[in-house]
């Protein structure tokens, strides 16, 4: 990577950045921890009720660019975001914007499963709690069990609802941080590494359900697995120390990558 | 979409109506943290301003200028410059001569009160004088003798003027003698010269706390020298010779024990083992050293652990690998290393050490000794026990001392921890 | 390695010499103590209210030249006796030690030669004193265990241990009054109800104030605060842990209680002078910072992932705070709450200096009562009179004492223990 030449190379986004019903577009967003520039310039569009994955080598900012959507950067008091990410066509990084309903809007999947210490019950039932979604007690036990069934987690757990989340296996930990982020209603769903925490079959698993949940959710899932990517996802992007490489149709991207660096990457010269 | 969940459009309504009502709560747990700081620094504020606003003035006191008459015959009889001579000759009564030149008192009883309006350490003060310089017999110079606490609190308003004269410490005689002598502007308002070079008295105008303040010192040292070595000893042996088994465990628990005893229980130990059983004479430095010692010992112990613990690995490896013995890495890397962190742990328990009190009360370091300890075996108090004998005094003139030596012994304690901070920054290594 | 063989030869000469000198200079007051006896007239022995604990006071004291009155001739006699064994004895510890310390030099050196391995057996050494420091620990808890409970035992062969765990009145008088016939026969009263109230109600007061304060300073530094925020708040919080607690008590009794007192007095409320609230309130200050900077240490501790958790699901930092933070670390919390009771149960120098010695058994707070520990502090100051009831029954409460804090803290460390294990 001490070439100039690639380093040129990289200003400019290869493939097709837009999509005709985006709900979210980010414009020439630049991100800064301190003085290092951690995103240069992205520019991309998250259609409706699509599924893209991020990839890329660790440290190319594609986590970093994630957690800009739902505004998770702004918990670390280091970090400057600029640029503009709208959804539907508001500017989340507006001053008026509050952060708890956006983040309502935009759900969050951790790389790492984090179930509160807490039942089950009450993982799921947390964000329908806070956001004050449930008429009454009736209503909360339709939104947490059809929010376990569609994590394709109710048949495993409907007998012990009251145990403590934290005793259930890493993939249904994971599969109940899906089912909690679902219950609140999100339209959109960022999972950030969903599975490197956990075994193929339980891999498996989530990849299944991500495709299922793509028929209502918009979600964009980062993944160090071009494999998961190629599995789960309709689009990917390409992203290279902090710059937005290529995005394009996932078969394409395998098959016939345009940009030198993709196919450098893809074809494992870079890791 | 299936209904049975709430559509995102109707979660989004529903979350941006209770938005307000959330918010609202978010401030207002930031606001009682908000408070709940500024509670506890206007209690440290309050705190120091209550005794630095009396303390400040416990530095000073009222002096009056008496012209003295060095007679040499009169002074030291003997003529040898001997406490005996000092002691026979006549200086109280040269002091009360010049004094009632000044405010001519009429009858003895008028003598008498005048006679108290000057410190009673006047003949101390004469005495010192000629011992220092002896070129001043023959000669009149003007000296500054301390006044009298009750003169001293009246000067300073405590005591007050229209108070009815039979509620009022001092006369109306009294009172007429300081107009004056205040009027001859023989009246001076300075920097106490008792403070910091006296030791205890029973006068408050003469109180000092050099006695205590060299038994602080002498009992610090003792206890310094006895934990400091004992303390990374035995954190060294846990850290890096003892296995990990039921001995070393049960060593461990009994320092963490040890560390949650209340200190005067510590005390009581001391007064049973040290003073009942070995036979130790009571209220000396060296005994109140070795309580403390064993008092502060768990927090130097755990520090010294943590600074050890500190040392990488890779360190020591390096050195066993060129063939060094376990006594050669201990001495010459991990002791090096790990020092920074053992002397701020050390510092930090020599301060709490510094401002122990209830331990030493329980052996004896609570009597009232004149005399400044010369040994860690001549009987002394320090500076805390001092400041807690003074508080119970009734003299109001004490409390502007107490508050003073407060401020000393704060002085000593906050410069101790800024050592320790100081130490931590500079010698901190990033690895 | 040449230089360990100087260094072996002089461990080997050093240690013994000093070791038999502590042994010679710890055990000589025992010796002469048993040697004295004999000295002792045996009219006095056979003497009614012979005691030999006052007896060997009375010598000592006259050993140390403290006089008071003319004491009888033969005490006199026993004390000169006495300093001649003192004299001796440092003559021959002197002796032995120097004697002792060229014999074990001289074979420590004999055994050097050129394959004698020095170097381990310095190393040897050197690990046993490391060793045997460690083992001062365990001899300072022997020690306090030691001194507290045989006096307890004592106190309890003279007061039943229900009278002093369950009697309501706490009136301690010297003996020797009782037996100088003041009319105050029997009116001795051990009941130490009185005294675990008084420190129960200050401690209960000292919670009002620091439990809120630090908790919810914890959480605003925590949570709330920008890092230059923190970084100036934590160490000022922890000055108020490094006061001495004589200023807090000179500060408790000479401007809160007075300020309590007239601010009540304005309500028509009778203050005491020394009060339960001006010892409590200031205690609560002194704590303050234990629970703020422990429960910031637990709340550190739960994991952000928790943390993102929740705010990626939209909440505000108080759902956070309260609904997830909080409830996990809560059994930290609560830990470092009963450390900082043991703390205030424990504290002396306060309640001595501004509670008051009045045994009230009394909730009010505007009251004075007494507490463990100023009880202790007043028995135990100043004159004492050997095996009287009074003098024990300190070592009584000094075993209550013990008991209640060493409990408290065990428990405490075993919640945060189990609350780690939790979160690795």
């Amino acid at each position: 990577m001490n070439n100039i030449n690639d380093l040129k190379s990289l200003e400019l986004t290869v493939g097709d950045v837009f999509s005709k019903n985006a709900r979210l577009k980010a414009r020439n967003v630049n991100v800064f921890y301190g003085n290092n520039k951690a995103i240069d310039n992205v520019t991309i569009d998250i259609g409706s009720k699509e599924v893209i994955s991020f990839i890329g080598p660790s440290g190319c900012g594609k986590s970093t660019f994630l957690r800009c959507f739902n505004r998770m950067n702004d918990t670390i008091d280091t970090c400057l975001v600029q640029g503009e990410i709208t959804i539907d066509d508001e500017n989340i990084y507006d001053k008026k914007i509050d952060v708890v309903p956006l983040r309502a809007r935009i759900g969050m999947v951790f790389q790492k499963p984090n179930p509160f210490p807490k039942s089950i019950y009450d993982n799921v039932a947390y964000g329908p709690r806070i956001h004050g979604l449930s008429e009454n007690k009736e209503h909360l036990d339709v939104i947490v069990e059809e929010s376990l069934k569609r994590a394709g987690l109710w048949q495993e757990v409907s007998d012990r609802l009251e145990s403590p989340g934290t005793g259930l296996s890493g993939g249904q930990q994971q599969r109940l941080c899906i089912a909690r982020a679902i219950a609140v209603s999100p339209e959109v769903i960022l999972m950030d590494e969903p599975c490197s925490a956990l075994d193929p079959i339980a891999t498996a698993r989530i990849e299944d359900l991500i495709h299922e949940l793509g028929n209502d959710y918009s979600i964009v899932i980062v993944t160090h697995s071009m494999q998961q990517a190629a599995r789960v996802s309709k689009r990917t992007a390409y992203f290279h120390l902090g710059k937005l490489i290529e995005v394009g149709k996932t078969k394409e991207i395998f098959t016939r990558p345009q940009h030198h660096q993709t196919e450098a990457y893809i074809s494992g010269k870079i890791g | 979409m299936n209904n049975k969940i709430i559509t995102p459009f109707e979660a989004s309504n529903k979350v941006k109506r209770s938005i307000a009502k959330r918010r609202a709560k978010d401030n207002r747990l930031k606001l009682y943290g908000r408070t709940a700081i500024c509670l506890a620094v206007c209690f440290l504020l309050i705190l120091f301003y209550s005794i630095f606003s009396k303390g400040y003035s416990g530095f000073f006191q009222y002096y009056v200028t008496l012209d003295i008459n060095f007679d040499r015959e009169r002074i030291d009889p003997k003529g040898d410059l001997s406490d005996n001579s000092l002691f026979d000759g006549e200086a109280s009564k040269i002091v009360n001569e010049s004094l009632f030149s000044i405010i001519q008192p009429q009858g003895r009883k008028a003598k008498k009160q005048a006679k108290k309006i000057v410190s009673s350490g006047k003949d101390v003060r004469i005495a010192r004088m000629v011992k220092n310089d002896p070129s001043l017999f023959g000669t009149t110079t003007k000296v500054k003798f301390a006044l009298d606490d009750d003169i001293d609190s009246f000067l300073r308003g405590y005591i007050k003027r229209e108070t009815p004269e039979s509620e009022r410490r001092i006369s109306n005689k009294v009172i007429e003698y300081i107009d004056k002598l205040n009027k001859e502007g023989r009246i001076s308002y300075e920097f106490s010269d008792y403070i910091l070079s006296g030791s205890a008295s029973g006068n408050p105008e003469m109180a000092g706390i050099k006695g205590a303040f060299i038994g602080s010192m002498l009992t610090l040292s003792v206890c310094l020298l006895i934990a400091f070595p004992l303390g990374v000893a035995t954190a060294i042996y846990l850290e890096e010779v003892a296995k990990k088994n039921k001995i070393t465990e049960f060593i461990e628990v009994n320092i963490n024990n040890l560390a949650a005893v209340p200190s005067v229980v510590f005390g009581i130990m001391g007064l049973a083992i040290f003073i009942s059983i070995f036979g130790m004479p009571r209220s000396i430095p060296l005994v109140g050293g070795m309580v403390l010692a064993l008092m502060t010992l768990p927090t130097i112990i755990i520090s010294s652990r943590a600074a050890i613990r500190a040392v990488p690995p890779s360190v020591k490896d390096a050195a066993y690998g060129i063939g060094a013995s376990k006594l050669q890495v201990i001495f010459h890397h991990v002791i090096p290393l790990a020092m920074p962190g053992m002397l701020t742990g050390t510092i930090i328990g020599m301060a709490q050490a510094l401002g122990e009190t209830a331990p030493l009360l329980m052996i004896g370091m609570v009597a009232f000794i004149v005399d400044v300890p010369n040994s860690i075996v001549d009987p002394g108090t320090v500076l805390p026990v001092q400041i807690f004998m003074w508080a119970d005094f009734a003299e109001r003139m004490f409390i502007q001392k107490t508050s003073a030596a407060i401020i000393v012994l704060l002085g000593f304690l906050i410069s101790m921890n800024a050592l320790a901070v100081y130490l931590r920054k500079k010698l901190e290594r990033r690895w | 390695m040449t230089h360990y063989y100087g260094v072996y030869s002089l461990l080997a000469s050093l240690l013994p010499a000093l070791g038999i000198f502590f042994i010679f200079t710890i055990c000589d007051d025992l010796i002469f103590a048993e040697l004295i006896k004999k000295h002792i007239p045996k009219e006095v022995v056979a003497s009614k209210d012979y005691n030999f604990t006052i007896v060997l006071a009375q010598i000592n004291n006259s050993v140390e030249g403290l006089i008071f009155g003319t004491p009888p001739q033969w005490v006199t006699n026993a004390a000169e006796i006495w300093i001649s064994w003192i004299h001796k004895s440092q003559i021959i510890t002197v002796i032995i030690c120097i004697s002792t310390a060229l014999i074990s030099g001289f074979l420590g050196y004999k055994k050097i030669s050129g394959n004698f391995r020095s170097r381990n057996a310095v190393e040897k050494i050197v690990m046993s004193i490391l060793a045997v420091s460690s083992v001062i620990a365990i001899l300072t808890t022997i020690a306090i265990i030691f001194s507290v409970v045989f006096e307890s035992i004592r106190f309890f062969a003279l007061i039943p241990y229900d009278e002093f765990l369950f009697g309501t009145v706490w009136n301690p008088q010297f003996e020797g009054a009782e037996r100088a016939g003041s009319g105050q026969e029997g009116l001795s009263q051990y009941g130490a109800i009185p005294l675990f109230a008084g420190t129960f109600l200050i401690s209960i007061i000292a919670l009002c104030v620091s439990v809120p304060v630090g908790l919810f300073s914890a959480i605003y530094l925590s949570e709330y605060a920008t890092s230059k925020e923190r970084a100036f708040f934590k160490p000022l919080l922890e000055i108020l842990a490094g006061i001495p607690t004589v200023v807090y008590g000179f500060f408790a009794a000479l401007t809160v209680a007075p300020f309590l007192r007239s601010s009540g007095s304005l309500f028509g409320l009778d203050v005491a002078s020394e009060s339960a609230l001006a010892a409590g309130l200031v205690m609560g200050i002194m704590i303050i910072p234990f629970i703020s900077s422990l429960s910031d240490d637990v709340i550190n501790a739960v994991p952000q992932s928790l943390r993102d958790a929740g705010y990626g699901l939209g909440s505000t930092k108080n759902e956070t705070v309260i609904k997830i933070v909080l409830p996990a670390a809560l059994p930290g919390v609560v830990a470092s709450i009963i450390l900082a009771v043991s703390r205030a149960v424990g504290e002396t120098m306060i309640v001595v200096m501004a509670a008051g010695l009045a045994a009230n058994l009394t909730a009010n707070p505007l009251d004075a009562v007494t507490t463990v520990t100023s009880q202790i502090v007043t028995i135990l100051v100043g004159d004492q009179e050997f095996e009287s009831a009074k003098t024990l029954s300190a070592f009584a409460l000094a075993l209550t004492l013990i008991i209640i804090t060493l409990g408290m803290n065990f428990y405490a460390l075993h919640v945060v223990k189990k609350y780690r294990e939790q979160y690795e």
